[in-house]
């Protein structure tokens, strides 16, 4: 099944919940890696294949650019996790390519990652179409 | 001693389709920057510039799948938008709008 929906892992809060892991959203480094799409995102994967470079998120179905998107992705700034009322919110700020002339086709979405962690997906996000530049 | 003060670099900035101008100082370290604005021609969202004396247009494009319950980014219209793209003479910019990655916990 390709890209429908945008979903956080069940297994990364399990892992958090269970001390399986030790993720720090505020202050570990968190990347994002762009997909195309014969990436089938699935958000009941076991925690071996929601990581970075394993399951449908091997780089072969990752799409960069050099340095203008590196491969492996690229670091968020201004991570945050903030809870109000019963909705607890991950955010950054937007992220722009490192270059000038970046070019990325074929784009479906994106997997969120804890570079500080085992490469561990967080969630993936669905772009709604393709999308290009 | 006299101590020169170095005025730094500024960018000019319009949008093509609201006309709204702004100038920004180059405070990124000499990263490459744009600025961004809410744009009334645009269903008020938030859409990038373009530097002043680049031809260009702007063009919102509405998300190609279904929804359901998706938090995805609605303008003005209510209508689920995916991105903003910039075209310019030598090239496309894209503007995403990445939707909201959610969960649910039943109690």
């Amino acid at each position: 099944m390709a890209w429908s929906a945008s979903k956080i892992f069940a297994t990364f809060i399990e892992d958090s919940l269970e001390n399986t892991a030790a993720y720090d959203l505020n202050t570990d480094a968190i990347k994002i890696a762009l997909y195309n799409n014969t990436t089938a995102p699935d958000n009941t994967v076991a925690t071996a294949t929601r990581a970075y470079d394993t399951g449908v998120w091997a780089t072969a179905n990752e799409v960069y650019d050099g340095a203008e998107w590196p491969q492996t992705g690229q670091a968020l700034a201004g991570v945050d996790l903030t809870v109000a009322a019963a909705v607890i919110k991950f955010d950054a700020t937007d992220e722009v390519s490192d270059g000038t002339s970046a070019t990325l086709a074929n784009v479906y979405g994106c997997l969120i990652y804890d570079d500080a962690v085992g490469d561990s997906g967080i969630c993936y996000n669905y772009f709604g179409g393709v999308q290009s530049v | 001693m006299t101590v020169p003060i170095l005025a730094p670099a500024h960018r000019e900035w319009y949008c093509p389709k609201c006309h709204k101008t702004d100038v920004t100082t180059d405070l990124h370290g000499g990263k490459p920057h744009t600025r961004f604005h809410t744009c009334p021609k645009l269903g008020f969202l938030t859409a990038p510039m373009l530097p002043v004396g680049t031809k260009g247009k702007l063009e919102a494009h509405e998300r190609e799948d279904y929804v359901g319950r998706e938090l995805v980014r609605l303008d003005a219209n209510n209508r689920p938008i995916m991105n903003v793209v910039t075209t310019r003479d030598n090239g496309t910019d894209t503007t995403v709008y990445a939707p909201t990655a959610t969960g649910r916990g039943d109690a």
